[in-house]
Protein backbone atom coordinates (compact mmCIF):
# COMPACT_ATOMS: atom_id res chain seq x y z
CA UNK A 1 0.00 0.00 0.00
CA UNK A 2 1.35 3.44 -0.90
CA UNK A 3 2.29 5.76 1.88
CA UNK A 4 -0.20 8.35 0.64
CA UNK A 5 -3.13 5.92 0.78
CA UNK A 6 -2.04 4.61 4.14
CA UNK A 7 -1.70 8.08 5.66
CA UNK A 8 -5.03 9.20 4.19
CA UNK A 9 -6.80 6.17 5.67
CA UNK A 10 -5.19 6.74 9.04
CA UNK A 11 -6.08 10.40 8.89
CA UNK A 12 -9.68 9.62 7.94
CA UNK A 13 -9.91 7.01 10.71
CA UNK A 14 -8.63 9.47 13.33
CA UNK A 15 -10.95 12.15 11.97
CA UNK A 16 -13.88 9.77 12.01
CA UNK A 17 -13.06 8.61 15.55
CA UNK A 18 -12.84 12.20 16.82
CA UNK A 19 -16.10 13.13 15.07
CA UNK A 20 -17.80 10.09 16.54
CA UNK A 21 -16.47 10.99 19.97
CA UNK A 22 -17.64 14.56 19.54
CA UNK A 23 -21.03 13.34 18.33
CA UNK A 24 -21.31 10.96 21.26
CA UNK A 25 -20.39 13.68 23.78
CA UNK A 26 -22.78 16.18 22.20
CA UNK A 27 -25.51 13.58 22.21
CA UNK A 28 -24.77 12.85 25.84
CA UNK A 29 -24.86 16.61 26.68
CA UNK A 30 -28.13 17.07 24.80
CA UNK A 31 -29.71 14.15 26.60
CA UNK A 32 -28.55 15.48 30.02
CA UNK A 33 -29.75 18.93 29.13
CA UNK A 34 -33.11 17.51 28.09
CA UNK A 35 -33.35 15.48 31.32
CA UNK A 36 -32.62 18.60 33.39
CA UNK A 37 -35.23 20.64 31.51
CA UNK A 38 -37.77 17.90 32.00
CA UNK A 39 -36.99 17.76 35.74
CA UNK A 40 -37.54 21.54 35.96
CA UNK A 41 -40.88 21.26 34.19
CA UNK A 42 -41.86 18.36 36.42
CA UNK A 43 -41.20 20.58 39.50
CA UNK A 44 -43.38 23.37 38.07
CA UNK A 45 -46.14 21.12 36.87
CA UNK A 46 -46.50 18.60 34.10
CA UNK A 47 -46.45 19.71 30.52
CA UNK A 48 -48.17 17.88 27.75
CA UNK A 49 -46.21 16.32 24.96
CA UNK A 50 -43.02 15.99 26.87
CA UNK A 51 -42.54 12.36 26.07
CA UNK A 52 -43.03 13.11 22.35
CA UNK A 53 -40.79 16.17 22.74
CA UNK A 54 -38.07 13.98 24.18
CA UNK A 55 -38.26 11.50 21.36
CA UNK A 56 -38.21 14.38 18.76
CA UNK A 57 -35.19 15.84 20.46
CA UNK A 58 -33.24 12.61 20.17
CA UNK A 59 -34.16 12.17 16.52
CA UNK A 60 -33.17 15.78 15.83
CA UNK A 61 -29.79 15.35 17.52
CA UNK A 62 -29.16 12.04 15.78
CA UNK A 63 -30.14 13.68 12.47
CA UNK A 64 -27.71 16.56 12.99
CA UNK A 65 -24.91 14.15 13.85
CA UNK A 66 -25.67 11.91 10.87
CA UNK A 67 -26.28 14.61 8.27
CA UNK A 68 -23.36 16.75 9.36
CA UNK A 69 -21.02 14.00 10.56
CA UNK A 70 -21.01 11.87 7.41
CA UNK A 71 -20.24 14.72 4.98
CA UNK A 72 -17.57 15.95 7.41
CA UNK A 73 -16.03 12.48 7.44
CA UNK A 74 -16.10 12.38 3.64
CA UNK A 75 -14.63 15.85 3.46
CA UNK A 76 -11.93 14.70 5.87
CA UNK A 77 -11.18 11.75 3.61
CA UNK A 78 -10.98 13.88 0.43
CA UNK A 79 -9.13 16.69 2.14
CA UNK A 80 -6.75 14.21 3.66
CA UNK A 81 -6.02 12.75 0.26
CA UNK A 82 -5.36 16.20 -1.17
CA UNK A 83 -3.21 17.22 1.80
CA UNK A 84 -1.13 14.07 1.61
CA UNK A 85 -0.59 14.54 -2.07
CA UNK A 86 0.50 18.09 -1.51
CA UNK A 87 2.80 17.10 1.34
CA UNK A 88 4.34 14.20 -0.53
CA UNK A 89 4.77 15.77 -3.96
CA UNK A 90 8.26 17.20 -3.17
CA UNK A 91 9.20 13.69 -2.04
CA UNK A 92 8.10 12.30 -5.40
CA UNK A 93 10.04 14.97 -7.24
CA UNK A 94 13.04 14.03 -5.12
CA UNK A 95 12.54 10.34 -5.92
CA UNK A 96 12.45 11.07 -9.64
CA UNK A 97 15.60 13.16 -9.37
CA UNK A 98 17.39 10.44 -7.41
CA UNK A 99 16.27 7.88 -9.97
CA UNK A 100 18.01 9.88 -12.67
CA UNK A 101 21.27 9.93 -10.73
CA UNK A 102 23.90 7.54 -12.05
CA UNK A 103 27.66 7.09 -12.02
CA UNK A 104 28.24 9.84 -14.56
CA UNK A 105 25.87 12.45 -13.18
CA UNK A 106 27.17 12.41 -9.62
CA UNK A 107 28.59 15.89 -9.95
CA UNK A 108 25.12 17.32 -10.68
CA UNK A 109 23.34 18.48 -7.54
CA UNK A 110 19.62 18.08 -6.95
CA UNK A 111 17.78 21.42 -6.81
CA UNK A 112 16.93 22.52 -3.25
CA UNK A 113 13.86 24.45 -2.18
CA UNK A 114 15.92 26.34 0.39
CA UNK A 115 13.01 26.63 2.85
CA UNK A 116 14.83 24.49 5.43
CA UNK A 117 12.09 21.87 5.85
CA UNK A 118 12.68 18.15 6.28
CA UNK A 119 12.73 17.46 2.55
CA UNK A 120 15.15 20.27 1.90
CA UNK A 121 17.37 18.79 4.55
CA UNK A 122 17.05 15.35 2.92
CA UNK A 123 18.05 16.85 -0.46
CA UNK A 124 21.04 18.48 1.17
CA UNK A 125 22.12 15.21 2.77
CA UNK A 126 21.64 13.39 -0.53
CA UNK A 127 23.70 15.99 -2.39
CA UNK A 128 26.44 15.60 0.19
CA UNK A 129 26.42 11.85 -0.33
CA UNK A 130 26.64 12.07 -4.13
CA UNK A 131 29.45 14.59 -3.81
CA UNK A 132 31.39 12.14 -1.64
CA UNK A 133 30.64 9.31 -4.09
CA UNK A 134 31.73 11.49 -6.96
CA UNK A 135 35.01 12.15 -5.19
CA UNK A 136 35.56 8.43 -4.63
CA UNK A 137 34.88 7.63 -8.27
CA UNK A 138 37.17 10.44 -9.27
CA UNK A 139 39.91 9.08 -7.02
CA UNK A 140 39.56 5.59 -8.49
CA UNK A 141 39.74 6.98 -12.03
CA UNK A 142 42.74 9.10 -11.21
CA UNK A 143 44.37 6.16 -9.52
CA UNK A 144 43.88 3.92 -12.58
CA UNK A 145 45.07 6.67 -14.87
CA UNK A 146 48.17 7.32 -12.80
CA UNK A 147 48.80 3.61 -12.36
CA UNK A 148 48.65 2.94 -16.10
CA UNK A 149 50.83 5.97 -16.66
CA UNK A 150 53.39 4.90 -14.08
CA UNK A 151 53.46 1.38 -15.55
CA UNK A 152 54.53 2.69 -18.92
CA UNK A 153 57.96 3.83 -17.80
CA UNK A 154 59.09 0.47 -16.37
CA UNK A 155 57.53 -1.24 -19.37
CA UNK A 156 59.55 0.96 -21.70
CA UNK A 157 62.68 0.16 -19.73
CA UNK A 158 61.95 -3.58 -19.77
CA UNK A 159 61.21 -3.61 -23.48
CA UNK A 160 64.36 -1.65 -24.24
CA UNK A 161 66.56 -3.82 -22.04
CA UNK A 162 65.11 -7.02 -23.52
CA UNK A 163 65.63 -5.81 -27.06
CA UNK A 164 69.19 -4.84 -26.26
CA UNK A 165 69.78 -8.21 -24.58
CA UNK A 166 68.40 -10.09 -27.61
CA UNK A 167 71.09 -8.54 -29.77
CA UNK A 168 73.95 -10.05 -27.76
CA UNK A 169 76.02 -12.23 -30.06
CA UNK A 170 76.94 -14.75 -27.35
CA UNK A 171 73.36 -15.94 -26.73
CA UNK A 172 72.37 -19.52 -27.41
CA UNK A 173 69.17 -20.05 -29.38
CA UNK A 174 67.34 -21.25 -26.26
CA UNK A 175 68.35 -18.15 -24.33
CA UNK A 176 67.33 -15.88 -27.17
CA UNK A 177 63.99 -17.64 -27.47
CA UNK A 178 63.37 -17.14 -23.76
CA UNK A 179 64.19 -13.44 -23.98
CA UNK A 180 61.94 -13.04 -27.02
CA UNK A 181 59.09 -14.74 -25.20
CA UNK A 182 59.59 -12.25 -22.34
CA UNK A 183 59.48 -9.50 -24.93
CA UNK A 184 56.14 -10.78 -26.25
CA UNK A 185 54.67 -10.73 -22.77
CA UNK A 186 55.98 -7.25 -22.06
CA UNK A 187 54.28 -6.07 -25.25
CA UNK A 188 51.05 -7.75 -24.25
CA UNK A 189 51.23 -5.98 -20.92
CA UNK A 190 51.80 -2.73 -22.80
CA UNK A 191 48.59 -3.30 -24.77
CA UNK A 192 46.61 -4.00 -21.63
CA UNK A 193 47.92 -0.82 -20.03
CA UNK A 194 47.01 1.15 -23.17
CA UNK A 195 43.47 -0.22 -23.19
CA UNK A 196 43.08 0.48 -19.49
CA UNK A 197 44.23 4.06 -19.73
CA UNK A 198 41.95 4.62 -22.74
CA UNK A 199 38.92 3.36 -20.82
CA UNK A 200 39.82 5.36 -17.74
CA UNK A 201 40.03 8.50 -19.82
CA UNK A 202 36.74 7.56 -21.46
CA UNK A 203 35.14 7.27 -18.01
CA UNK A 204 36.37 10.73 -17.15
CA UNK A 205 34.97 12.00 -20.48
CA UNK A 206 38.44 13.05 -21.62
CA UNK A 207 38.44 11.35 -25.01
CA UNK A 208 37.21 13.62 -27.78
CA UNK A 209 35.07 12.19 -30.59
CA UNK A 210 34.82 13.50 -34.11
CA UNK A 211 31.25 14.25 -35.25
CA UNK A 212 31.38 13.84 -38.98
CA UNK A 213 29.20 11.91 -41.40
CA UNK A 214 30.50 8.35 -41.75
CA UNK A 215 29.36 6.10 -44.59
CA UNK A 216 28.68 2.89 -42.67
CA UNK A 217 28.46 0.59 -45.72
CA UNK A 218 31.98 1.63 -46.75
CA UNK A 219 33.56 0.78 -43.44
CA UNK A 220 31.54 -2.44 -43.19
CA UNK A 221 32.81 -3.61 -46.60
CA UNK A 222 36.32 -2.71 -45.56
CA UNK A 223 35.95 -4.65 -42.30
CA UNK A 224 34.63 -7.64 -44.26
CA UNK A 225 37.71 -7.58 -46.47
CA UNK A 226 39.98 -7.51 -43.43
CA UNK A 227 37.89 -10.21 -41.78
CA UNK A 228 38.28 -12.48 -44.79
CA UNK A 229 42.03 -12.32 -44.34
CA UNK A 230 41.84 -12.81 -40.60
CA UNK A 231 39.54 -15.79 -41.03
CA UNK A 232 41.88 -17.75 -43.29
CA UNK A 233 43.92 -19.19 -40.47
CA UNK A 234 40.80 -20.20 -38.54
CA UNK A 235 38.79 -22.22 -41.12
CA UNK A 236 36.00 -19.71 -40.85
CA UNK A 237 33.87 -18.38 -43.70
CA UNK A 238 32.76 -14.74 -43.80
CA UNK A 239 29.51 -13.76 -45.45
CA UNK A 240 28.02 -10.32 -45.93
CA UNK A 241 24.24 -10.74 -46.11
CA UNK A 242 23.12 -7.13 -46.41
CA UNK A 243 24.89 -3.84 -46.76
CA UNK A 244 22.52 -0.92 -47.20
CA UNK A 245 23.90 2.52 -47.94
CA UNK A 246 23.64 4.25 -44.57
CA UNK A 247 25.46 7.04 -42.89
CA UNK A 248 25.78 7.95 -39.25
CA UNK A 249 27.34 10.90 -37.49
CA UNK A 250 30.42 10.02 -35.54
CA UNK A 251 34.08 9.18 -35.35
CA UNK A 252 35.20 7.13 -38.34
CA UNK A 253 38.29 5.72 -36.63
CA UNK A 254 36.39 4.66 -33.55
CA UNK A 255 33.59 3.06 -35.56
CA UNK A 256 36.13 1.10 -37.58
CA UNK A 257 37.63 0.01 -34.28
CA UNK A 258 34.24 -1.36 -33.17
CA UNK A 259 33.75 -3.22 -36.46
CA UNK A 260 37.20 -4.73 -36.46
CA UNK A 261 36.91 -5.75 -32.84
CA UNK A 262 33.51 -7.41 -33.29
CA UNK A 263 34.45 -9.26 -36.49
CA UNK A 264 37.74 -10.34 -34.95
CA UNK A 265 35.93 -11.70 -31.88
CA UNK A 266 33.37 -13.48 -34.07
CA UNK A 267 36.25 -15.21 -35.86
CA UNK A 268 38.34 -16.02 -32.80
CA UNK A 269 35.47 -17.38 -30.71
CA UNK A 270 34.06 -19.56 -33.45
CA UNK A 271 33.93 -23.29 -33.91
CA UNK A 272 36.01 -24.92 -36.66
CA UNK A 273 34.43 -24.71 -40.14
CA UNK A 274 32.17 -22.01 -38.76
CA UNK A 275 30.66 -18.99 -40.41
CA UNK A 276 30.56 -15.32 -39.53
CA UNK A 277 27.57 -13.47 -40.95
CA UNK A 278 27.64 -9.70 -41.15
CA UNK A 279 24.66 -7.55 -42.07
CA UNK A 280 24.00 -3.82 -42.16
CA UNK A 281 20.42 -2.67 -42.55
CA UNK A 282 18.11 0.22 -41.73
CA UNK A 283 15.71 -0.41 -38.87
CA UNK A 284 13.40 2.42 -37.69
CA UNK A 285 15.85 5.23 -38.32
CA UNK A 286 18.75 3.26 -36.93
CA UNK A 287 21.64 1.58 -38.67
CA UNK A 288 21.52 -1.98 -37.46
CA UNK A 289 24.74 -3.90 -37.65
CA UNK A 290 24.44 -7.58 -36.83
CA UNK A 291 27.47 -9.82 -36.58
CA UNK A 292 26.67 -13.46 -35.97
CA UNK A 293 28.88 -16.50 -35.63
CA UNK A 294 28.18 -20.19 -35.38
CA UNK A 295 29.06 -20.57 -31.73
CA UNK A 296 29.98 -22.10 -29.34
CA UNK A 297 27.35 -20.05 -27.53
CA UNK A 298 27.76 -18.08 -24.34
CA UNK A 299 25.79 -19.38 -21.33
CA UNK A 300 22.73 -17.24 -20.58
CA UNK A 301 23.93 -16.11 -17.16
CA UNK A 302 27.26 -14.86 -18.54
CA UNK A 303 25.81 -12.86 -21.45
CA UNK A 304 25.28 -9.57 -19.60
CA UNK A 305 28.83 -9.77 -18.31
CA UNK A 306 30.72 -9.98 -21.61
CA UNK A 307 31.04 -6.20 -21.76
CA UNK A 308 32.75 -6.08 -18.37
CA UNK A 309 36.40 -5.23 -18.31
CA UNK A 310 38.76 -8.21 -18.29
CA UNK A 311 35.81 -10.58 -18.44
CA UNK A 312 36.67 -13.98 -19.87
CA UNK A 313 33.72 -16.27 -20.52
CA UNK A 314 35.33 -19.53 -19.66
CA UNK A 315 38.48 -19.44 -17.52
CA UNK A 316 39.88 -22.48 -19.33
CA UNK A 317 39.28 -20.67 -22.61
CA UNK A 318 40.99 -17.51 -21.46
CA UNK A 319 44.52 -18.31 -22.37
CA UNK A 320 43.94 -19.93 -25.72
CA UNK A 321 42.64 -16.76 -27.32
CA UNK A 322 44.93 -13.77 -27.46
CA UNK A 323 43.73 -10.27 -26.66
CA UNK A 324 43.68 -7.97 -23.72
CA UNK A 325 40.15 -8.61 -22.41
CA UNK A 326 39.08 -5.01 -22.95
CA UNK A 327 37.92 -5.14 -26.58
CA UNK A 328 34.19 -5.44 -25.94
CA UNK A 329 34.28 -2.85 -23.15
CA UNK A 330 35.92 -0.44 -25.56
CA UNK A 331 33.39 -1.30 -28.29
CA UNK A 332 30.52 -0.68 -25.88
CA UNK A 333 31.95 2.66 -24.82
CA UNK A 334 32.31 3.77 -28.46
CA UNK A 335 28.76 2.69 -29.37
CA UNK A 336 27.29 4.46 -26.33
CA UNK A 337 29.27 7.59 -27.12
CA UNK A 338 27.54 7.58 -30.53
CA UNK A 339 24.13 7.40 -28.87
CA UNK A 340 23.71 3.78 -29.90
CA UNK A 341 23.17 0.46 -28.20
CA UNK A 342 25.00 -2.85 -28.34
CA UNK A 343 23.74 -6.19 -27.15
CA UNK A 344 24.66 -9.82 -27.40
CA UNK A 345 22.27 -12.73 -27.88
CA UNK A 346 23.50 -16.24 -27.69
CA UNK A 347 21.86 -19.60 -27.79
CA UNK A 348 23.54 -22.10 -25.49
CA UNK A 349 24.91 -24.36 -28.22
CA UNK A 350 24.51 -22.16 -31.23
CA UNK A 351 24.50 -18.81 -32.90
CA UNK A 352 25.86 -15.80 -31.06
CA UNK A 353 24.79 -12.44 -32.47
CA UNK A 354 26.11 -9.04 -31.54
CA UNK A 355 23.72 -6.29 -32.60
CA UNK A 356 24.72 -2.64 -32.76
CA UNK A 357 22.16 0.09 -33.32
CA UNK A 358 23.35 3.56 -34.28
CA UNK A 359 21.17 6.57 -35.07
CA UNK A 360 21.42 7.40 -38.77
CA UNK A 361 21.60 10.78 -40.41
CA UNK A 362 18.47 11.58 -42.35
CA UNK A 363 19.34 11.63 -46.04
CA UNK A 364 19.31 15.24 -47.23
CA UNK B 1 74.85 12.18 -37.47
CA UNK B 2 74.49 13.82 -34.07
CA UNK B 3 71.43 13.18 -31.92
CA UNK B 4 70.22 14.80 -28.70
CA UNK B 5 68.20 12.61 -26.36
CA UNK B 6 66.08 14.50 -23.82
CA UNK B 7 64.65 12.04 -21.31
CA UNK B 8 64.45 12.43 -17.54
CA UNK B 9 64.15 8.72 -16.81
CA UNK B 10 67.81 7.68 -16.51
CA UNK B 11 67.45 4.04 -17.50
CA UNK B 12 65.38 4.81 -20.56
CA UNK B 13 67.83 7.54 -21.57
CA UNK B 14 70.71 5.14 -21.12
CA UNK B 15 69.42 2.39 -23.38
CA UNK B 16 68.28 4.84 -26.03
CA UNK B 17 71.82 6.23 -26.03
CA UNK B 18 73.31 2.74 -26.26
CA UNK B 19 71.06 1.75 -29.12
CA UNK B 20 71.71 4.94 -31.09
CA UNK B 21 75.46 4.68 -30.50
CA UNK B 22 75.38 1.10 -31.74
CA UNK B 23 73.98 2.52 -34.99
CA UNK B 24 76.97 4.82 -35.27
CA UNK B 25 75.27 8.06 -34.17
CA UNK B 26 76.93 10.60 -31.90
CA UNK B 27 74.59 10.93 -28.93
CA UNK B 28 74.21 13.57 -26.22
CA UNK B 29 71.81 13.05 -23.34
CA UNK B 30 70.21 15.59 -21.06
CA UNK B 31 67.49 15.21 -18.47
CA UNK B 32 65.46 18.41 -18.46
CA UNK B 33 63.91 20.95 -20.77
CA UNK B 34 66.12 23.95 -19.97
CA UNK B 35 69.31 21.98 -20.66
CA UNK B 36 67.78 20.71 -23.87
CA UNK B 37 67.06 24.24 -25.13
CA UNK B 38 70.55 25.34 -24.17
CA UNK B 39 72.20 22.39 -25.93
CA UNK B 40 70.02 22.70 -29.02
CA UNK B 41 71.02 26.36 -29.32
CA UNK B 42 74.74 25.62 -29.15
CA UNK B 43 75.18 22.27 -30.94
CA UNK B 44 73.88 21.69 -34.50
CA UNK B 45 71.97 18.44 -34.02
CA UNK B 46 70.64 16.32 -36.88
CA UNK B 47 67.78 14.99 -34.77
CA UNK B 48 66.29 15.35 -31.27
CA UNK B 49 64.52 12.62 -29.34
CA UNK B 50 62.29 14.50 -26.90
CA UNK B 51 60.23 13.10 -24.04
CA UNK B 52 57.02 15.04 -23.34
CA UNK B 53 57.06 14.51 -19.58
CA UNK B 54 60.05 16.41 -18.25
CA UNK B 55 60.68 18.13 -14.94
CA UNK B 56 60.43 21.92 -15.22
CA UNK B 57 59.78 22.86 -18.83
CA UNK B 58 57.94 20.02 -20.56
CA UNK B 59 58.71 18.56 -23.98
CA UNK B 60 55.94 20.34 -25.87
CA UNK B 61 57.08 23.68 -24.52
CA UNK B 62 60.69 22.91 -25.50
CA UNK B 63 59.47 22.01 -28.97
CA UNK B 64 57.43 25.21 -29.37
CA UNK B 65 60.40 27.25 -28.17
CA UNK B 66 62.66 25.51 -30.72
CA UNK B 67 60.23 26.21 -33.55
CA UNK B 68 59.88 29.84 -32.44
CA UNK B 69 63.62 30.15 -32.80
CA UNK B 70 63.17 28.95 -36.37
CA UNK B 71 65.07 25.76 -35.72
CA UNK B 72 64.11 23.07 -38.23
CA UNK B 73 65.90 20.21 -36.51
CA UNK B 74 63.77 17.03 -36.84
CA UNK B 75 62.16 16.12 -33.50
CA UNK B 76 60.83 12.73 -32.45
CA UNK B 77 58.43 13.05 -29.50
CA UNK B 78 58.19 10.31 -26.91
CA UNK B 79 55.06 10.16 -24.79
CA UNK B 80 53.71 7.91 -22.12
CA UNK B 81 50.23 9.18 -22.93
CA UNK B 82 49.89 7.92 -26.47
CA UNK B 83 46.40 9.19 -27.21
CA UNK B 84 45.33 10.48 -30.59
CA UNK B 85 44.67 14.05 -29.50
CA UNK B 86 48.03 14.27 -27.74
CA UNK B 87 49.76 13.06 -30.84
CA UNK B 88 47.94 15.68 -32.87
CA UNK B 89 48.97 18.28 -30.30
CA UNK B 90 52.59 17.15 -30.59
CA UNK B 91 52.59 17.20 -34.37
CA UNK B 92 50.89 20.60 -34.35
CA UNK B 93 53.59 21.93 -32.07
CA UNK B 94 56.09 21.05 -34.78
CA UNK B 95 57.19 17.50 -34.09
CA UNK B 96 58.26 15.42 -37.09
CA UNK B 97 57.35 12.09 -35.60
CA UNK B 98 55.76 10.66 -32.52
CA UNK B 99 56.29 7.43 -30.61
CA UNK B 100 54.12 6.33 -27.68
CA UNK B 101 55.68 4.56 -24.72
CA UNK B 102 56.40 1.72 -24.34
CA UNK B 103 58.12 1.67 -27.72
CA UNK B 104 60.35 -0.82 -29.48
CA UNK B 105 63.93 0.32 -29.45
CA UNK B 106 64.49 -0.93 -32.99
CA UNK B 107 61.63 1.23 -34.16
CA UNK B 108 62.95 4.29 -32.37
CA UNK B 109 66.32 3.83 -34.05
CA UNK B 110 64.65 3.31 -37.43
CA UNK B 111 62.60 6.46 -37.04
CA UNK B 112 65.55 8.57 -35.95
CA UNK B 113 67.46 7.37 -38.99
CA UNK B 114 64.52 8.09 -41.26
CA UNK B 115 64.20 11.62 -39.82
CA UNK B 116 67.84 12.30 -40.51
CA UNK B 117 67.33 11.39 -44.17
CA UNK B 118 64.05 13.20 -44.56
CA UNK B 119 63.58 15.89 -47.12
CA UNK B 120 66.52 15.25 -49.41
CA UNK B 121 65.61 12.47 -51.79
CA UNK B 122 62.85 12.95 -54.34
CA UNK B 123 60.18 10.27 -54.31
CA UNK B 124 61.03 7.62 -56.88
CA UNK B 125 58.24 6.32 -59.08
CA UNK B 126 59.77 2.89 -59.53
CA UNK B 127 60.95 1.28 -56.31
CA UNK B 128 63.44 -1.53 -56.41
CA UNK B 129 64.88 -3.91 -53.82
CA UNK B 130 66.97 -6.81 -55.22
CA UNK B 131 64.94 -8.10 -58.19
CA UNK B 132 61.61 -6.89 -56.80
CA UNK B 133 60.26 -3.78 -58.52
CA UNK B 134 57.17 -1.75 -57.82
CA UNK B 135 55.93 0.85 -60.24
CA UNK B 136 53.97 3.38 -58.19
CA UNK B 137 52.37 4.91 -61.28
CA UNK B 138 51.00 1.77 -62.93
CA UNK B 139 50.82 -0.04 -59.56
CA UNK B 140 52.51 -3.11 -61.01
CA UNK B 141 54.80 -5.31 -58.95
CA UNK B 142 57.29 -7.69 -60.56
CA UNK B 143 59.76 -10.09 -59.08
CA UNK B 144 62.55 -11.07 -61.54
CA UNK B 145 60.20 -10.15 -64.40
CA UNK B 146 57.27 -12.22 -63.09
CA UNK B 147 54.12 -10.21 -62.56
CA UNK B 148 52.76 -10.33 -58.99
CA UNK B 149 49.01 -9.83 -58.53
CA UNK B 150 48.26 -7.67 -55.50
CA UNK B 151 45.06 -6.46 -53.89
CA UNK B 152 44.81 -2.74 -53.10
CA UNK B 153 45.73 -3.26 -49.46
CA UNK B 154 48.64 -5.56 -50.29
CA UNK B 155 49.90 -3.01 -52.75
CA UNK B 156 49.85 -0.25 -50.10
CA UNK B 157 51.63 -2.52 -47.64
CA UNK B 158 54.33 -3.46 -50.14
CA UNK B 159 54.77 0.15 -51.20
CA UNK B 160 55.15 1.23 -47.57
CA UNK B 161 57.78 -1.45 -46.90
CA UNK B 162 59.65 -0.67 -50.13
CA UNK B 163 59.66 3.09 -49.56
CA UNK B 164 62.18 2.58 -46.79
CA UNK B 165 64.07 -0.67 -47.40
CA UNK B 166 66.05 -1.75 -44.38
CA UNK B 167 63.89 0.33 -42.05
CA UNK B 168 62.18 -1.66 -39.33
CA UNK B 169 58.47 -0.91 -39.40
CA UNK B 170 56.51 -1.46 -36.21
CA UNK B 171 53.05 -3.01 -36.39
CA UNK B 172 51.43 0.18 -35.13
CA UNK B 173 53.24 2.24 -37.77
CA UNK B 174 52.09 -0.14 -40.49
CA UNK B 175 48.50 0.02 -39.21
CA UNK B 176 48.70 3.79 -39.28
CA UNK B 177 50.18 4.16 -42.73
CA UNK B 178 48.51 1.30 -44.57
CA UNK B 179 45.16 1.03 -42.81
CA UNK B 180 44.87 4.55 -41.47
CA UNK B 181 44.08 3.09 -38.03
CA UNK B 182 45.21 5.30 -35.22
CA UNK B 183 44.39 2.80 -32.50
CA UNK B 184 45.64 -0.62 -31.64
CA UNK B 185 42.92 -2.94 -32.90
CA UNK B 186 44.26 -5.82 -30.82
CA UNK B 187 44.26 -8.20 -33.80
CA UNK B 188 46.98 -9.80 -35.84
CA UNK B 189 45.77 -8.08 -38.99
CA UNK B 190 49.25 -6.92 -39.98
CA UNK B 191 50.75 -10.37 -39.52
CA UNK B 192 48.01 -11.95 -41.62
CA UNK B 193 48.55 -9.50 -44.48
CA UNK B 194 52.32 -9.79 -44.32
CA UNK B 195 51.98 -13.57 -44.48
CA UNK B 196 49.85 -13.24 -47.64
CA UNK B 197 52.29 -10.79 -49.14
CA UNK B 198 55.16 -13.12 -48.39
CA UNK B 199 53.41 -15.98 -50.18
CA UNK B 200 53.26 -13.80 -53.26
CA UNK B 201 56.61 -12.03 -53.07
CA UNK B 202 58.94 -14.48 -51.34
CA UNK B 203 57.60 -18.02 -51.65
CA UNK B 204 58.91 -18.84 -55.13
CA UNK B 205 61.93 -16.59 -55.13
CA UNK B 206 65.39 -16.20 -53.58
CA UNK B 207 66.55 -14.37 -51.54
CA UNK B 208 63.66 -13.79 -49.14
CA UNK B 209 63.01 -10.08 -48.76
CA UNK B 210 60.39 -9.63 -46.06
CA UNK B 211 61.77 -10.36 -42.60
CA UNK B 212 60.12 -10.47 -39.21
CA UNK B 213 61.67 -8.49 -36.40
CA UNK B 214 60.36 -10.25 -33.34
CA UNK B 215 58.60 -8.00 -30.88
CA UNK B 216 58.66 -5.06 -33.28
CA UNK B 217 57.33 -5.65 -36.77
CA UNK B 218 58.71 -6.18 -40.24
CA UNK B 219 61.49 -5.05 -42.51
CA UNK B 220 62.09 -5.43 -46.22
CA UNK B 221 65.74 -5.89 -47.17
CA UNK B 222 68.03 -8.14 -49.17
CA UNK B 223 70.17 -9.47 -46.36
CA UNK B 224 68.46 -11.58 -43.68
Amino acid sequence: MRIRTRLTLWYAAVMFASLTLMGALSYHEFVREAERTRAQYRDHGPEPGTARGRGGHFAQVAGIILWCGVPSALLALGGGWWLMRRALSPLEALTRAVERTHERSLHEHLPRTGNGDELDRLTEVFNGMTARLDQSFQRIREFTLHASHELKTPLTVMQGELETACREEALTDAQRERLLSHLDEVQRLGKIVDGLSLLTKADAGQVPFAREPVQMDDIVREAVEDAQHLAQGHDVRISLTACEALSVRGDRHRLRQVLLNLTDNAIKYNCPNGTVTIGLSRVDGFAQLAIANTGPGIPQELQPRVFERFFRGDPSHGNTVEGCGLGLSIAQWIVHAHGGTIRIDSKEQGVTTVTVLLPTIRAA
Amino acid sequence: MRVLVVEDEKKTASFIRKALRAEGFAVDVCHDGEDALHLAATVPYDAIVLDIMLPGRDGLSVLRQLRERRSSVPVLLLSARGEVNERVEGLDAGADDYLPKPFALAELVARVRAMGRRGGEPRATVLQVADLTLDTVTRVARRGGTLIELTAREYRLLEFLMRSPGRICGRMTILEKVWDYDFDPGTNLVDVYVRRLREKVDADFQPRLIHTVRGVGYVLRETP
